[in-house]
């Protein structure tokens, strides 16, 4: 637990690897709507669900059978192959090719005119290292990538962030900036803050740039060399970098690794810091999976109920210089409104205030369980179909804010 | 979809490491930070140092245990913070203090200080000075070495300061002070030991430089602007900073983490102005050491002082309230 470190230095990393064929996949979805049902046959390619917004619809990465479709993930069982045929990029650029790419799976909220392009290869998480294989060794689709993103984006000014001590070459006329090799220095709103000086709040486009990391730029590439939709991820797995189909169950990928998975153990889909925990080993991984962690049950942190203890080293150690511990408290006793005096739309959920939290409290979640409420609080929406009686249940907890307050 | 799963997994959300840190560890260290001072406690006034230490200790870990099971909780005694208070409580006792001060101030400290505010992490006071408050007010005879301590031949230079003036101290040799040639709180005056306890506490980073520093600061520069204004009638800086609890008060009780401010700038100004008002109190009240009384008063504004932040990420922002009409309900529903 304590040889952990925030250094986000990758090193030598090898050659991207390619997966192997699943059996089964079990494709998540993200608020799409699955446009085929059980028993229907798919190919590689074939639209099987549409994103709500700008997410990107999702294909089926193998050519198979739909066994099993509910709100979260559609279960395929993979045949043999079979593609889908190639589409042809539209030859105009703008709104057409954005509305093109996103049918094609890639995520294109970012993507919008402005005038600054900052490409981020600085590792999100410690022990992800995604981005330099791409920029080493495929070079040509990134390059490719980025040529397609500025049809869209239209800027003039381009920027590359690494960290400083990994290898980046940068791409033509464009301008490097290092920032320091520390967690979290990788995530977006920080590197917006490294190129413009300007801080974004967390969750919102900055003015005037567009982020887009290196895999984005590689996956847009891969869409446009090939005519096929986005149905992988790079994934860093026991340092080994590694193109993997969406949905491939977390147990297949610990197996290929030659790893084990025992009763109580954590497998977390993506960094330490910021993953997010596997319910079983069938979880399949999504389009924005970084990394692969198993941890045994006595080598991964456990937060516990206890009462924060006012130290203030998560407040000393926040990136965003908020007070995770009084949201903390606020959150605990259902006072969410209150929440927004202590500034919590500017947290960047980098789970630095968990890792140092003497009273092992778990920070992060209460944050985001607060920014949760908060939003359902100002929706002021009854769903339809609510019971009268059971209207009380979207408005939780402040509709007595003196009372919370005094 | 329901079937058993295997392998079963455990699933806890962001971040998965940890520093390894935990409070029983936080109040250990601090524990072992004070083990300099209660060895010479034990040195310089023998067993009775030791019979507070020891009765203190135990009434505080007995009251936090009786206190936790008439609140309901779960027991909380194994975090070692009872413990703790207890300890930092009988360090700012006489030897020669009573059975039963000992007993009625560790269980206020306890009782009054902590568990009334909601346990641990929601004193807004320091709760050994809560204690020690209650002591020094109700029996100040019995609190006080000038009526208690006969028997000895150390000197209590605050005492001294306080009664007879600066020609009495004057002839006080600082590296006898700093050593704990003294009289006051019997773990307090031991200002070379607890030193060494709070570099201890800073280099493992239990505590953060600012509130020591400035508590310092303002301790030091208060008592040479009066020293300044009457050199006849005040005492040197460096005798108020070796006398009394000052050394003991800035590591220990003003950096207590639930009572103190957090930011940078909120810890500076606390600090401050907890070491100007030990030497306000020590000049014009009838208390011969001010800084639990200093610290107490710095403590009520800590809230106030947190209010200081620096401007958060992005810029402060309110999620707006949506209206509740055929727009709202055709965005979310569909």
């Amino acid at each position: 637990m304590t040889d952990f470190s925030f250094s986000l230095l990758t090193g030598e990393t090898g050659p991207l690897v390619k997966g192997a064929r699943p059996d089964r996949l079990r494709v998540p979805l993200q608020g799409h709507r699955p446009v085929l049902a059980e028993g229907d046959q798919v190919l590689a390619g074939t639209l099987i669900a549409e994103a709500g917004d700008d997410r990107g619809d999702m294909h089926a990465p193998l050519a198979g059978t739909i066994r099993a479709v509910d709100r979260f993930a559609m279960l395929i069982e993979t045949t043999d192959d079979g593609r889908a045929e190639p589409q042809a990029a539209p030859s105009e650029g703008g709104d057409i090719l954005r509305r093109w790419l996103r049918s094609m799976g890639i995520d294109v909220r970012p993507l919008r005119r402005a005038p600054v392009l900052i490409v981020n290869a600085v590792p999100p998480e410690p022990g992800i290292s995604i981005h330099d294989p791409l920029l080493r060794d495929y070079r040509k689709t990134v390059d490719l990538g980025l040529d397609t993103a500025r049809r869209v984006i239209d800027h003039s000014r381009l920027f590359l962030v690494a960290a400083r001590g990994n290898r980046a070459n940068a791409f033509a006329d464009c301008t490097v900036v290092h920032v320091p090799p520390v967690y979290p220095n990788g995530l977006d709103p920080l590197v917006v803050r490294a190129v413009t000086g300007g801080e974004t709040l967390p969750g919102r486009h900055p003015d005037n740039a567009v982020i887009l990391s290196v895999r984005d730029l590689y996956f847009i590439g891969r869409v446009m060399e090939t005519g096929r939709p986005v149905t992988q991820t790079v994934m860093t797995i026991a340092g080994q970098n590694r193109l993997v189909h969406v949905g491939t169950p977390a147990g297949f990928l610990v197996a290929e690794a030659g790893g084990g998975v025992e009763d109580g153990d954590h497998v977390i889909l993506g960094g330490l810091m910021r993953g997010i925990p596997a319910l079983n080993i069938d979880q399949g991984v999504d389009k924005d999976t970084t990394g692969l962690h198993i941890l045994s049950k006595t080598r991964a942190f456990v937060p516990v109920d206890g009462p924060c203890l006012g130290c203030g080293e998560c407040e000393r150690r926040c990136p965003a210089r908020i007070m995770p511990g009084m949201i903390s408290r606020c959150a605990e006793f259902k006072q969410f409104a209150r929440t927004e005096t202590f500034h919590i739309h500017s947290c960047i959920e980098c789970g630095i205030c968990g890792y140092w939290c003497k009273a092992r409290r778990p920070l992060l979640q209460y944050i985001r369980l607060a920014k949760y409420e908060l939003a359902l609080l100002r929706s002021a929406i009854v769903p339809a179909d609510t019971p009268a009686n059971d209207q009380g249940r979207s408005r939780p907890a402040d509709t007595r804010p003196e009372k919370n307050d005094a | 979809m329901l079937r058993p799963q295997r392998p079963i997994l455990t699933v806890s959300m962001a971040p998965h490491v940890h520093c390894g840190r935990t409070i029983k560890g936080h109040m250990g260290e601090t524990i072992i930070a004070l083990m300099p001072a209660m060895v010479m406690a034990a040195m310089v006034f023998g067993m009775d140092a030791v019979r507070v230490m020891a009765l203190s200790c135990a009434v505080a870990v007995t009251t936090e245990a009786l206190c936790n099971r008439l609140a309901g909780r779960d027991p909380a005694v194994d975090d070692l913070h009872a413990l703790l208070t207890g300890l930092l409580f009988a360090c700012l006792l006489p030897a020669s203090a009573p059975w039963w001060l000992v007993t009625v101030g560790s269980a206020s400290s306890i009782g009054l200080g902590k568990a009334i505010f909601g346990g641990l992490g929601a004193t807004p006071l320091c709760p050994p000075l809560v204690g020690w408050a209650v002591c020094r007010i109700s029996w100040p005879k019995a609190m006080d070495t000038n009526t208690t301590m006969l028997g000895t031949t150390l000197p209590d230079p605050l005492q001294q300061l306080k009664f007879f003036g600066t020609d009495a101290v004057a002839s006080l040799d600082p590296m006898a002070l700093f050593t704990g040639h003294q009289l006051g709180g019997l773990g307090a005056v031991h200002i070379a030991a607890l030193l060494a306890g709070g570099v201890f506490l800073l280099i493992r980073r239990h505590i953060a430089w600012e509130v020591p520093v400035a508590f310092i600061a303002g301790l030091l520069c208060t008592a040479w602007i009066y020293q300044l204004l009457d050199p006849a009638a005040h005492a040197a800086p460096l005798l108020h900073l070796l006398t009394g609890s000052a050394v003991f008060g800035a590591f220990f009780l003003a950096t207590d983490p639930a009572s103190s401010p957090i930011g940078r700038i909120p810890s500076l100004i606390y600090g401050l102005m907890a070491g100007v008002m030990v030497i306000i109190i020590r000049v014009y009240s009838i208390y011969p050491d001010g800084v639990p009384f200093a610290i107490l008063l710095a403590n009520l504004f800590t809230p106030l002082l947190d209010r200081i932040r620096p401007r958060p990420f992005g810029g402060p922002y309110t999620l707006t309230q949506e209206k509740e009409d055929q727009a709202t309900c055709v965005k979310h529903c569909g």
